[in-house]
């Protein structure tokens, strides 16, 4: 085999992983966003970044944090260039947007809308760490915190939660 | 979280990740029915939690606008046209042949009617880096992912008829290079640094027209 040809089987593994993991991509972009279109901007400036710099991932199995960690950026770089408006949850639901459409399980709807309200602070990590699979290390070094830091926001996350089901929270954590 | 007692110390792990609990958290829970039946809630929750995140992509898809949802398709040729090995090899065949395959993805954006504002196009363009002052109503515009870069992916209202303009900053052409294929006719034009793609189903490209519209692009 080649240079060229082992070139050719790299690049259709690799865009074989990107659309294995497009749809939670764009799932990840969209609960960063919570935009529609900002989300899509996001995946579609994602896959390009990644394509360009695809050489940077040694190990196929680490594919997905390290998609995620690029849309990440790639959302915070589009919310500072564009000084994207803050998303109004009832907003969202006006325009119909499918992730709170009001024809699906009313318990899910119930709880994408909290999770929505949750503030930016808690709902990262848990997306993160839910859809994406990082561990809470990873989690830490991701978004440049302590791992006890992202311990507490995790918690407080699942905690404001617990209502939804009749689970009262519980005492907070310091 | 050296200070904490083993019960808060419990509930913080539990909380923050039910499905990953440290050695000292299990032995815990061995001895503390309440922190167990703390994790089993949140054990509970969290698979709620996963079913809430997975949006229901299909959803998406059908309630996409058209140009948003001709937009994701077209990243997805990129990742394809990708694989096929297309980027290795540039001559203006095959950059012709990927334009009529972009266009072809795209093919309800010749279904577009109504002129686009003027700040919609003025955006299509900065995010392609060019600049068009078209003489014809812009009726379709996005700054399509083509080859590793945004291109303005217009569709433009002549007086004889539909027509695709792709404004490809980062590809040149020697020379003028006309093609046909699916029923379209097109031809890419050198245009400065970068180059222009020109297609219509309403027979060929009017050399005039292809002459006004190069004439009017910038990088």
């Amino acid at each position: 085999m080649n240079a060229a040809s082992r070139g050719t089987t790299g690049s259709a593994t690799f865009t074989r992983l990107l659309e294995m993991l497009r749809p939670d991509l764009m799932r990840f972009a969209w609960w960063l966003a919570r935009d529609r279109s900002v989300a899509e901007d996001v995946v579609q400036e994602t896959l390009i970044r990644a394509w360009k710099s695809r050489e940077e991932l040694k190990d196929p199995a680490a594919a997905r944090p390290w998609l995620f960690t690029i849309a990440r950026r790639e959302h915070a770089r589009l919310f500072e260039r564009k000084r994207l408006p803050t998303v109004d949850v009832e907003e969202v639901e006006a325009l119909g947007d499918p992730a709170l459409a009001t024809d699906g399980d009313a318990g899910l709807i119930d709880l994408r809308r909290a999770i929505m309200k949750l503030p930016e602070e808690y709902r990262a990590p848990l997306v993160l760490q839910v859809l994406g699979g990082l561990s809470t290390a990873e989690i830490a070094t991701e978004l440049g915190l302590t791992q006890a830091a992202v311990l507490t926001r995790l918690f407080r996350a699942r905690n404001r939660l617990r209502t939804l089901y009749g689970l009262e929270p519980v005492e907070d954590v310091e | 979280m050296s200070d904490a007692t083993p019960h808060s110390n419990a509930r913080l792990h539990i909380g923050a990740d039910p499905h990953s609990l440290p050695a000292e958290v299990t032995a815990h829970l061995e001895g503390c029915a309440e922190c167990r039946r703390f994790r089993d809630e949140m054990l509970m929750l969290d698979g709620k939690v996963h079913a809430a995140l997975e949006l229901p992509l299909s959803e998406f898809r059908q309630r996409a606008r058209p140009a948003r949802r001709l937009a994701l398709a077209a990243s997805v040729v990129l990742a394809l046209s990708v694989a096929g090995g297309f980027w290795l090899f540039r001559p203006a065949t095959a950059l012709a042949g990927e334009v009529v395959a972009h266009v072809e993805d795209e093919a309800d954006s010749w279904n577009m009617h109504q002129p686009l504002p003027p700040a919609q196009v003025a955006e299509v363009l900065r995010k392609a880096a060019a600049e068009f002052d078209s003489p014809y109503p812009i009726v379709y515009g996005y700054p399509c992912p083509f080859r590793g870069h945004r291109v303005a992916h217009l569709v433009v209202q002549t007086p004889t008829g539909t027509m695709t303009v792709m404004l490809i900053r980062h590809e040149q052409v020697r020379r003028r290079t006309e093609f046909s294929r699916d029923g379209m006719q097109g031809v890419l034009l050198p245009a400065g640094e970068g180059s222009v793609a020109l297609l219509t189903r309403d027979g060929t490209v009017p050399d005039a027209v292809a002459e006004e519209v190069v004439s009017r692009v910038h990088w």
